[in-house]
């Protein structure tokens, strides 16, 4: 039976929007999250502030869900995961499982907004000791931590007085199979190192970078204040190690610019890790069948790849980071367009 | 319960082990590629016959370790500079009675000198590699290699002629010419996974008890960075994040290991350095491996598995001596320990005389009267000498040595 439905995978910044979307065009939404909670990865990794406009993370994605909550076109239904799909384009049966209990769902659309997640840095290389060394940390460590407005070595509780990010940990790396550059680490340990100075003022923050890709207006907004106003020393370099001194880290690499071996002890590191398909994209394209690209992504782009929420599958779109790395405004931005395509097909089917 | 601080969540999760999910591996499974060659006719794919063990490798997947029935790839390095270190791979053999093959017509993998840039070239490296394996499947015995370099070189060039159709056409037409197939075995195997999968046998026999020894590690570049996800990984092993090999055998027989910084580091061998800037291999040796061993974890013995280490961190330390570094550290490999705790004799099995830095405290630290058996070596000397035994067999050697508090 044709269905005008759309099914929406992810309660996630992008499918939050997707449902909004497909809501105030007139459509029918059910939005289905794993969690218990809606707010994806900036809710469950406890993001402070959001790169654009530095807004409060919780406070964004509390606007985002009551915005679909609040609409009585949108079905929620929690704790709830994608069991097995049949049918095509306009007349989907989709089995869930939500709280426990089976069911069966007819949609004539599916929205797939599943993320991302966080690149484990003990995963492949061992070389930055995330592992062994209590104040190695990662770009989510630090954001609870800033969250909070209690950043502290995790050796010793005490205030960090020499901190350094390392770039591009999971990212543009051929050796682990991750060649593509995840877009938003530069901004985001741009922003972490001006909150780090504003939380530590007497703190020295350095970032160490193959080359920062600072896209669109970051440039203006993050990256020339973290040089000018908070004094965040960038060193274009490549670190190949980092030991333990004394109580110290001990950073040792190559600084590029000045065609020289470099060796600096840090209070803390934070390695700048990037995005990975999340557990629940690579098993939802498996599940729905839809391609996934080298990287383990839900390939996107249509026919003539000029089509960014197109799956392989009719009737299937994709949304944010489940379709490769994205920052918040492209997924949301894509979020809408999945929700106007989405419905658009379901339309011409019903039709 | 109450909810942890953000940092006692990140500590909390420091200290499990990495969970690696070989579903999402960033590399192909050489398992899959070789069995659709194979499928295809493309290739004569060797299965391990008899006792196998698995083990987790980098990236979750398992590999196939074989007990016995095995081929023996031997080192260039071994047999020119620490007999020693096969002689006890063999003798290890020899106390289990495990079946094995000591073949005479095994080639140089010749992977030194590809990775000295000194001559390469794809065709060539591959024919020679295939024919080593076509050797070996024609006795019926499963390769287990002795050397580092040629067990990585090898996985660089199963990876080769999985991937390239031209390459395998061009091996087969020269090993057309000899008259054999195309034999890439289902796995490949480094001797120091079979020490790995061994370990507890050896410790039922472990004659030699090694509590009083701190040892540090060197694992070996050419076993875990090349072809890093073919390398055995265990979570009870530093959480996962090194391999295991080495470490597991010297944790079961009651080893301390003892860290140290730079366990990541090159020994200095680096092939091509040690060719053509041996002084900076020397020098690398020394500093940046021996005196950080020294400076922080003050070893006993440093333990590795491969040929090259095993001489760049022994034989360095003699050069430094003469500029007064601070050096002093036996190196052996994990089979010479192995043996060594089973009761292997130190000359006519271990062959510690091959070694340069001094080894006397070590033995005299595991209560071995080094003495006593270097008279007994130097009794097979004379033998030989007058004329009375051609060479030292394995009917002198098989019997683990007695020793005072046995």
């Amino acid at each position: 039976m044709t269905s005008g439905k759309v099914l929406i995978i992810g309660g996630g910044p992008s499918g939050l929007e997707a449902a909004r979307c497909v809501a105030e065009l007139g459509g029918e939404a059910i939005l289905i999250e794993k969690r218990e909670r809606l707010g994806g990865t900036p809710d469950r990794e406890n993001y402070a502030k959001l790169t654009h406009h530095w807004r409060d993370a919780s406070e964004a994605m509390a606007d985002m869900a009551a915005a679909v909550t609040s609409n009585k076109n949108v079905e929620v239904k929690y704790s709830a995961e994608v069991k097995g799909m049949s049918g095509s384009a306009g007349n989907f049966e989709v089995q869930i499982e939500a709280g426990g209990k089976s069911e069966a769902l007819n949609v004539g659309a599916v929205i797939i907004a599943t993320g991302f997640q966080h690149f484990d840095p003990g995963r492949a290389t061992q070389y930055y000791n995330y592992y062994s060394f209590p104040d190695v940390i990662t770009l989510t460590d630090l954001e609870k931590m800033l969250k909070e407005h209690n950043v502290v070595r995790p050796s010793n509780g005490e205030a960090p007085k020499k901190i350094a990010f390392i770039q591009c940990v999971g990212s543009r790396d051929r050796q682990i199979g991750n060649e593509y550059c995840s877009k938003v680490c530069c901004g985001i340990a741009s922003k972490q190192a001006i909150e780090l100075r504003q939380q530590l003022p007497d703190s020295k923050v350095m970032i160490f970078y193959i080359d920062m890709r600072m896209y669109g207006y970051w440039e203006n907004e993050i990256y020339w204040p973290a040089q000018e106003k908070y004094k965040v020393n960038y060193v274009k370099g490549v670190v190949s190690e980092v030991l333990q001194k004394g109580d110290k880290l001990l950073m040792r690499g190559e600084d590029t610019t000045m065609s020289r071996p470099m060796e600096v002890t840090m209070d803390m590191v934070v390695l700048s890790v990037g995005m990975e398909p999340s557990a629940g994209t690579r098993a939802i394209s498996q599940l729905l069948g839809v391609k996934q690209n080298q990287y383990g992504f839900i390939e996107s782009g249509g026919a003539g790849g000029l089509d960014p929420v197109a799956t392989s599958q009719e009737g299937i779109f994709v949304a944010g980071a489940a379709s490769g790395p994205s920052d918040l405004d492209d997924s949301i931005a894509q979020a809408g367009l999945a929700a106007a395509r989405a419905l658009a097909s379901v339309r011409k089917v019903m039709a | 319960m109450t909810e942890l601080t953000t940092v006692e969540q990140i500590l909390e999760r420091k200290s499990h082990p990495v969970v690696r999910d070989a579903s999402i591996a960033p590399t192909d499974d050489m398992h899959e590629r070789l069995l659709e060659l194979e499928a295809k006719g493309e290739i004569v794919l060797q299965r391990i016959k008899g006792d196998y063990v698995e083990f987790p490798t980098k990236y979750g997947r398992m590999k196939k370790i074989p007990i016995e029935h095995t081929w023996h790839h031997k080192s260039c390095g071994h047999c020119g500079h620490i007999p020693g270190y096969a002689s006890s791979i063999l003798w290890l053999h020899r106390q289990f009675n495990l079946d094995y093959h000591d073949p005479t017509d095994q080639t140089s993998c010749t992977g030194w000198n590809y990775y000295a840039s000194a001559a390469s070239n794809a065709v060539g490296q591959a024919a020679v590699m295939s024919r080593n394996f076509a050797a070996a499947y024609e006795t019926g015995y499963f390769p287990l290699i002795h050397c580092g370099t040629s067990f990585g070189h090898y996985k660089e060039i199963r990876e080769q002629l999985v991937h390239h159709k031209d390459l395998r056409d061009d091996v087969r037409r020269i090993l057309d010419k000899m008259g054999k197939p195309l034999v890439i075995p289902e796995e490949i195997v480094h001797y120091s996974e079979w020490v790995y999968a061994m370990r507890d046998r050896f410790k039922e026999r472990q004659l030699v008890d090694m509590s009083a020894i701190t040892a540090t590690v060197h694992p070996a570049c050419h076993y875990y960075k090349i072809v890093a996800e073919d390398a055995i990984y265990d979570p009870e092993i530093y959480g996962g994040q090194r391999t295991a090999v080495v470490t597991a055998l010297l944790e079961k027989l009651g080893v301390n290991v003892a860290d140290y910084s730079t366990w990541f580091d090159c020994c200095g061998f680096g092939f091509r350095h040690v060719l053509v800037q041996r002084d900076f291999t020397r020098s690398y040796a020394v500093l940046r491996k021996i005196e950080t061993m020294i400076n922080e974890a003050n070893p006993d013995l440093t333990v590795t598995h491969d040929t090259g280490c095993v001489t760049t961190l022994d034989k360095s330390q003699f050069a430094a001596k003469a500029h007064d570094r601070k050096v002093g550290v036996p190196v052996l490999s994990d089979a010479q320990v192995a043996a060594l705790a089973m009761g292997a004799h130190p000359f006519r099995v271990v062959q510690f005389h091959w070694h340069s830095t001094d080894w006397r405290p070590f033995l005299t630290k595991l209560g071995i009267d080094w003495q006593k058996y270097w008279d007994e070596f130097q009794g097979d000397l004379d033998q030989i000498r007058a004329g009375t035994k051609s060479g030292i067999t394995w009917q002198d050697a098989d019997t683990p040595i007695k020793l005072q508090s046995n």
